[in-house]
C-alpha cells in the first residue's frame, strides 16, 4: 500500500522502498511524498519500520529497491547536499560525551552556512544548559535537549525527530513539541515526526502515515483521520492493530 | 542457570570461548606435528629468540592480551574516563560485591594460567624446549588480576586509569623479569607471585566496593583552579574557519594525542636504560633502535582505535550516527583522519628526538653517538651521512604515519568478518614467517636463492599491489565517492612521490649489486597508495550501509 500528496517540488520523495535485514522485510515497498511546509506524522507500533524509513531518508541506509530522494537529491550520492539542510534528533541520541557543551556548538556550527549563533545562545539559555558542562555528564533531559539545540539552531529546511520524546518527561516533550512548533513558524520548512505516542503526534501533524509490518497503513491529513475515525488512536487501531508485525529494523 | 557464578561465566564463555577454544586445538597440532612429522634437529631455543618459537609465541601473546581485555571489561569500557569500567550493568543485580570480583577474576586467572601452563608444559614435552612449568602461567594470571584491580579503580583524574595501571605492570614485569634473570628457582619466583594475586583481589574488591556506591574521586577542580593561578585557564576559542578544520579538531581531540601520550609513557623506561650504557656501545645502539622504533611499534598497536568506526560505542562496527550525519563527503572525513595521523605522528617524533637528544647529553653518551657518525663520515662522506640520516629518520616518520592510517579500510568498513579475517591472516603470517625467516638464516642456499629471486618477488609484489589499487579506483569511481579530479591528482602525487623516493634511493645506493630497476620497485612498494585509497570506499559503504 502507498500513500501520496500531490505536489509538483516536494522535500521527501520516497517510491517502492524496500529493505531486508537477512530474512526479515522491514520495509516493503514504501512509497511517501512529503510536500514542503507541513509537519508530518510518523506513527507504528515499536518495530513497525519507522527509524528504518527515516535512516534511508538520512542516506544511512542504501536503498535495495526503489528509490529515496530529499529535495530532489539521493542522500547516498550526495550527503553534503541533504544532510547541510536537516536538522536530526533520535531517541538514540549519541552525541559525543567527550565535548563540552560549548564545544559542541562550536563543532556543529561549522558544517551550516545557516547556523544562527543568537538562535543557539537563545536555546541553550532557555534549555538551561551549562557552557562548561560534558556532555556525558548531562542528565537524559538534558542531553535530549542538547540534541534539539543542534538540530535546530541551522534553521534547517526539513526536520527530521525519530521517537525525540521516549522516555523523557513531559517537561522535556513539551520542549521537544515547542521546537517543533517554532519550526513549523518558520514559513515552507517541513518536519516529520515519528512516534508511537498517538497524542503528541495529534498535537502538532498536519498529515499522518501509520506504518506497520513495514508497509504504510494509512496515510492522510490528520483532519480527514479524524473525520472518518474520529481520533487517532481509533484509526491506529482499525488500520496498524490488525497488522501482523513482519520484521523489526536494525 | 542455578547460580550467579554460573551466570557470570556462562557470559564470559558465551561471548569469548572461541579463542580458548582454537588456541587448545592449536597446541594440540602442534603436539602431534612435533611427534609424527617433525625430524630432531638443532634444539629450539627462546634466548636467544629462535624463529621457530614464534609458532608458539605469537598465537599465545595475542590470546593472553585478549582475554587481559576480556577478563577486564576493557573492550566495553572507556579507558581514559575517571568512572569504574566495571559494568554497571553488574552492580544492581542482587550479588555480594565480593562475589561480583571474585568469579571473573577466578574465571580470568585459571584461563590465562591454564592457557600459559598449557603452552610450557608443550614447550617441555613433547618439544622439549627447557622452560619453567610453573611460574609463567601463575605470572600470566598475577598480571591478569593487577589488571582487573587497576582497570576498575575509580580515579580521581580522567587518563589516571592507563597511566597507573601501565605504570603498575611495568615494575611488576620488571621484578619478574630481573628474577628470571639472574634464574631465581622456581619455589622463589612461586613465593614472589603467589601473594599478589589475594592482594590484587582485596584492591579490586575496595575499587568495585566504591564504584558500586557512587564513590568516585574528582580532583579535576583542584588542577582547574591550579590551572587558572598560571593563567593557562580554558581560554575563549574562536569559530573553526572551515568544515574540514572542524572534523579535524573532532579527529584530534578523539585519537590525536593518544600516540605522543602513550610514547612519553614508555619512553622515560627506555632512556633510563641509557644511563646503563654509557660503557657500552653496543647496548646504546641496540638502546637507540628500540627507541627510535617505539613510535611505529605503539602505532601499530592504537591503529585499531584509529580505525574504529564508532569510537562511542566499542562494541558496534557500524558507524556512529553522529558523524554519519556530518554533512561532508566520505573522502573528507577520511582526509580528516589521515591529517590528525599526520599531526600525531609529527607531535610523536618531536617528543621522540628532543626526548633523546637530551637524554644523550646528560646521560654521557653523546660522545659514543659522534664516534659512530664519524666513523660512518669516514666510509661513506658527509652529505650522504646526512641523507642517509634523514632518510632514516623520515622512513621512520612515515612508518608511524602509514601504521596509524593502514588499517583504516578495515576497521571503518563496519563488516566484522572483514576485521577478523585481517587478524587471523595476520597471525597465520606471523606464525609462518617465524619459522621461515629462521629456515633462511640456518641455510646458506636458501639465502642465496632468496637475493637471486628478489627481483622477482618485488616484481609480484607490486603487480599484487598494483591490481589491488586499480580495483579499488574503479570502485571509487563507479560509487562516486572521488570525483574524477580527486583520482587524478591523487594518482599524480603518487607517481611524484615514487619519483622523488627513488630519486634519493638512486643517489644513495650505488654499485654493481643493487639494479636500479629493484630501486624503482622498493620506491613503488614504500609509497602507500591501495590500503590508504580504499579508506573512504570502506567508509562509504559503513555509512551508506
Amino acid at each position: 500500500m502507498s500513500a501520496s500528496v500531490s505536489v509538483s517540488d516536494p522535500v521527501i520523495s520516497v517510491i517502492g522502498l524496500s529493505r531486508r535485514f537477512d530474512a526479515k522485510t522491514a520495509l516493503d515497498s514504501v512509497s511517501l511524498v512529503l510536500a514542503p511546509g507541513a509537519v508530518y506524522g510518523l506513527v507504528g507500533a515499536n518495530g513497525a519500520g519507522k527509524t528504518t524509513l527515516i535512516k534511508h531518508i538520512l542516506g544511512l541506509l542504501r536503498a535495495e529497491s526503489g528509490s529515496v530522494r530529499v529535495f530532489g537529491l539521493d542522500p547516498v550520492a550526495d550527503p553534503v547536499g541533504v544532510l547541510s539542510r536537516i536538522g536530526y534528533f533520535s531517541e538514540e541520541n549519541d552525541l559525543p560525551g567527550w565535548m563540552r557543551v560549548d564545544e559542541l556548538i562550536r563543532y556543529q556550527r561549522a558544517f551550516y552556512a545557516t547556523w544562527d549563533d543568537v538562535y543557539a545562545e537563545e536555546l541553550r539559555r532557555s534549555f538551561a544548559l551549562d557552557a562548561r558542562a560534558r556532555v556525558k555528564t548531562l542528565s537524559k533531559g538534558q542531553k535530549a535537549r542538547m540534541g534539539l539545540l543542534v538540530a535546530l539552531a541551522h534553521r534547517p529546511e526539513l526536520l527530521l525527530l525519530d521517537e525525540p520524546s521516549s522516555g523523557l518527561d513531559p517537561i522535556v516533550r513539551r520542549d521537544i513539541l515547542g521546537a517543533v512548533i517554532r519550526t513549523i513558524a518558520d514559513e515552507g520548512r517541513t518536519v516529520l515526526f515519528s512516534s508511537h505516542l498517538l497524542d503528541e503526534v495529534e498535537e502538532v501533524a498536519d498529515h499522518v502515515t501509520m506504518i506497520s509490518a513495514g508497509r504504510i497503513a494509512l496515510s492522510a491529513p490528520l483532519a480527514a483521520i479524524k473525520e472518518s475515525h474520529g481520533t487517532l488512536a481509533k484509526a491506529f487501531v482499525a488500520h496498524v492493530r490488525s497488522a501482523a508485525p513482519l520484521s523489526t529494523g536494525p | 542457570m542455578q547460580s550467579h557464578a554460573l551466570a557470570i561465566g556462562w557470559e564470559f564463555r558465551k561471548r569469548h570461548a572461541w579463542p580458548l577454544i582454537a588456541m587448545g586445538v592449536y597446541l594440540l597440532g602442534l603436539a602431534v606435528f612435533r611427534l609424527v612429522f617433525y625430524v630432531p634437529g638443532e634444539p629450539i631455543t627462546v634466548v636467544p629468540p629462535d624463529g621457530r618459537a614464534a609458532t608458539v609465541i605469537a598465537p599465545l601473546s595475542w590470546a593472553f592480551f585478549y582475554y587481559l581485555a576480556v577478563f577486564s571489561f576493557g573492550l566495553s569500557g572507556d579507558l581514559g574516563a575517571r568512572q569504574s569500567i566495571f559494568p554497571a550493568r553488574m552492580f544492581s543485580l542482587p550479588v555480594r560485591t565480593a562475589a561480583l570480583v571474585g568469579w571473573p577474576m577466578l574465571y580470568g586467572t585459571l584461563t590465562v594460567g591454564t592457557l600459559v601452563l598449557a603452552t610450557t608444559a608443550l614447550a617441555r614435552w613433547p618439544w622439549g624446549i627447557e622452560a619453567p612449568l610453573f611460574w609463567p602461567a601463575l605470572f600470566a594470571a598475577t598480571f591478569l588480576a593487577w589488571t582487573q584491580a587497576l582497570m576498575w579503580m575509580p580515579y580521581g583524574l580522567p587518563v589516571a586509569r592507563p597511566i597507573v595501571t601501565v605504570l603498575w605492570l611495568a615494575v611488576l614485569d620488571a621484578v619478574v623479569l630481573l628474577a628470571a634473570h639472574f634464574k631465581v628457582s622456581e619455589p622463589v619466583m612461586l613465593a614472589i607471585l603467589a601473594p599478589q594475586i589475594p592482594i590484587a583481589y582485596l584492591v579490586a574488591l575496595y575499587a568495585v566496593a566504591r564504584a558500586r556506591r557512587g564513590d568516585v574521586l574528582d580532583w579535576r577542580p583542584r588542577f582547574m583552579r591550579a590551572a587558572a593561578v598560571v593563567g593557562t585557564a580554558p581560554l575563549r576559542r574562536v569559530a573553526f574557519a572551515s568544515p574540514a578544520r572542524a572534523q579535524f579538531w573532532f579527529e584530534w581531540r578523539r585519537h590525536g594525542r593518544t600516540l605522543p601520550a602513550l610514547v612519553v609513557m614508555v619512553l622515560p623506561f627506555e632512556l633510563a636504560l641509557f644511563w646503563l650504557a654509557r660503557d657500552a656501545p653496543a647496548l646504546l645502539l641496540e638502546l637507540l633502535i628500540l627507541v627510535l622504533l617505539t613510535p611505529p611499534l605503539l602505532a601499530s598497536v592504537i591503529a585499531a582505535t584509529v580505525s574504529r568506526a564508532n569510537p562511542m560505542a566499542p562494541d558496534s562496527h557500524a558507524m556512529s550516527p553522529f558523524v554519519a550525519m556530518r554533512p561532508l563527503s566520505s573522502a573528507d572525513l577520511i582526509a580528516a583522519k589521515l591529517r590528525m595521523a599526520l599531526w600525531s605522528t609529527v607531535a610523536t617524533w618531536l617528543v621522540v628526538l628532543i626526548a633523546v637528544t637530551l637524554v644523550l647529553q646528560w646521560s654521557g653518551t653523546w660522545p659514543m653517538v659522534q664516534q659512530r657518525v664519524s666513523r660512518l663520515v669516514e666510509i661513506v662522506e658527509m652529505p650522504r651521512t646526512i641523507v642517509f640520516t634523514l632518510l632514516v629518520l623520515a622512513a621512520l616518520v612515515a612508518a608511524t604515519w602509514k601504521q596509524l592510517v593502514q588499517s583504516l579500510c578495515i576497521g571503518l568498513s563496519g563488516r566484522d568478518w572483514i576485521a577478523r579475517s585481517v587478524l587471523v591472516a595476520v597471525l597465520v603470517i606471523i606464525i609462518f614467517s617465524g619459522p621461515v625467516v629462521q629456515w633462511i638464516v640456518d641455510h646458506d642456499s636458501a639465502r642465496a636463492m632468496l637475493w637471486n629471486s628478489l627481483p622477482l618477488i618485488l616484481a609480484v609484489l607490486v603487480a599484487l599491489k598494483m591490481l589491488a589499487a586499480a580495483w579499488v579506483a574503479a570502485r571509487l569511481t563507479r560509487s562516486g565517492v572521488l570525483s574524477d579530479g580527486a583520482l587524478v591528482s591523487g594518482a599524480a602525487t603518487w607517481v611524484a612521490g615514487v619519483f622523488a623516493l627513488y630519486g634519493v634511493l638512486a643517489w644513495l645506493v650505488w654499485g654493481p649489486l643493487i639494479p636500479q630497476y629493484v630501486l624503482v620497485l622498493l620506491a613503488i612498494l614504500g609509497m602507500p597508495l591501495a590500503r590508504v585509497a580504499a579508506a573512504p570506499l570502506a567508509l562509504s559503504l559503513n555509512r551508506h550501509r
